[in-house]
């Protein structure tokens, strides 16, 4: 049994042929499909907290939808702000990091 | 018998994170398709024909001139890029579960194939050299193609075709219900009098689904299926004999048929031609009609991509002939198949063709179908 890794390198080393470019830009579209991918990942991870949240409200005795009710004030709502801040500036770094793209002197 | 998303032994056994990955696969290409793609004439003539106009002083004529000006529009060019991407995500969720599996899949599909007491058969032709047209090319994008045979009990391409059919096809929303193999059940019980052939074949079985879905219908017929690839044609023996059902499948090319005269009383294809040039696939109408009894009827079932309204929904459905390996899918969609069938033989008043509805799910598919004299 191979490992999920080596499963995906199998796969990709039989795949054949060429990428035809849809974009404008090529450096585009592959951010376009490691955004997509991030996305399909991301659904992955909501099916995981979903299993997880229904197994807690039947060991806990509540129902899932009081288990999402839980909201937090204080400061553990200060450290998921917290935390969402971090979040939302690693994804969008690109877009608040002051470099530029060195322009060619003259 | 279902034909997509049932149980059996040669199967991936998937973990709860790979169903979820395949399930948000689904998720985005049922959006691309069912949001995203019906608006792409639209953005053809607000973004595509402006752009184009104002570069060369005209509007697009030739099909060459509107695919150049569909790739002016924005909204094309992201839709395109993202369904490529959606297509190539495909393979990766049912590709890692299946190499990751591989070796009990391999276990379980040899004890199948070599079971004392099989009720079909398995016929590989060591000679025969899988037609390059089809070989060569990883159409819609399957890696390896459907001809990978990478030793002798591979049956990765078949495992590949199936898992990802049934990812396409419910992103397509197609639904899980619907049967290629039902849909020509249902066309011999209203078009051919509730016909119920006694020797069949179908040609280009790929993972054998239809072929399946035909023995546990008819367990009196003779059920024979072929295809190019040893790889495609183990897994599908191993997957009718997992599911009890007797099917002989033969490795050998649609346009030479190894089978003597008359055979059949029933030769049926699913989706094949779109997937062969004109050369083969007329070879191959021929053939059918050889190998047909007097009497005898042949249906052959592909998508429904033919007859669209103007020739700017033709270029855009011709997006999987450049970006999708189906390179063939302009010249089905395009081919005079009555004429190939008239040529074959086929008496002109018997050859009809079908605008069919799924057996379950909104789409539709073409068919066509005669009879052989006698």
């Amino acid at each position: 049994m191979a490992d999920p890794t080596g499963a995906l390198a199998e796969l990709i080393a039989t795949a054949r042929g060429g990428r035809p470019q849809s974009l404008a830009c090529l450096e585009a579209e592959e951010v376009l499909n490691i955004a997509l991918a991030t996305l399909v990942e991301l659904a992955v991870s909501n099916d995981r907290i979903d299993r997880l949240e229904r197994l807690v409200a039947e060991l806990s005795g509540r129902s899932v939808e009081d288990l999402r009710e839980i909201r937090y004030e204080g400061e553990i709502a200060k450290e998921r702000l917290a935390a969402t801040d971090a979040l939302l500036t690693r994804a969008l770094r690109i877009m608040v990091d002051p470099r530029a793209q060195p322009r060619p002197s003259g | 018998m279902k034909v997509r998303d049932l149980q059996h032994a040669v199967l991936p056994q998937v973990t709860a994170e790979e169903h979820s990955r395949q399930g948000a696969v689904v998720a985005l290409r049922r959006l691309l398709n069912r949001d995203v793609r019906p608006r792409n004439v639209a953005a053809y003539e607000a973004e595509a024909e402006p752009a184009y106009s104002q570069l060369h002083g005209r509007w697009p004529q030739s099909p060459r001139e509107i695919q150049e000006a569909f790739l002016l529009s924005p909204s094309y060019r992201r839709w395109s890029a993202a369904n490529r991407a959606a297509q190539e995500m495909i393979w990766i969720s049912v590709g890692e579960p299946i190499y990751r599996d591989l070796d009990r899949m391999k276990d379980d599909a040899r004890k199948l194939i070599n079971a004392p007491e099989k009720r079909g058969s398995l016929n590989l032709d060591p000679s025969y050299d899988p037609s390059p047209e089809v070989a060569d090319t990883d159409i819609h994008l399957q890696p390896g193609g459907y001809a990978m045979d990478r030793d002798e009990d591979d049956i990765v391409a078949g495992a590949l075709y199936e898992t990802g059919g049934n990812i396409y096809s419910f992103g397509q929303e197609i639904g899980r219900g619907d049967s290629k193999a039902g849909i020509a059940i249902r066309l011999l019980d209203e078009h051919f009098g509730g016909f119920s052939p006694s020797c069949m074949l179908d040609i280009g079985c790929s993972a054998g689904a239809a072929s399946a879905a035909y023995a546990a219908h008819y367990p009196q017929t003779e059920v024979h299926a072929l295809d190019i690839g040893a790889g495609m044609l183990r897994y599908a023996h191993a997957r009718a004999e997992s599911l009890g059902v007797a099917v002989h499948f033969h490795q050998m090319d649609a346009s030479s048929l190894k089978f003597e005269d008359a055979r059949f009383d029933l030769v049926v294809s699913h989706n094949l031609m779109h997937e062969i040039g004109e050369e083969k696939r007329r070879a191959m109408i021929r053939e059918t009609y050889r190998v047909l009894r007097p009497g005898g009827i042949v249906i052959h079932q592909d998508v429904a991509i033919r007859g669209l309204p103007t020739i700017v929904h033709q270029v855009e459905r011709d997006w999987d002939t450049h970006y999708n390996g189906e390179v063939h899918w302009n010249t089905y969609a395009m081919a005079d198949l009555v004429h190939d069938m008239r040529e074959a033989g086929f008496p002109p008043k018997t050859i009809v063709e079908h605008d069919l509805p799924a057996i379950h799910g909104a789409n539709r598919w073409y068919a066509i179908s005669a009879r052989k004299p006698g």
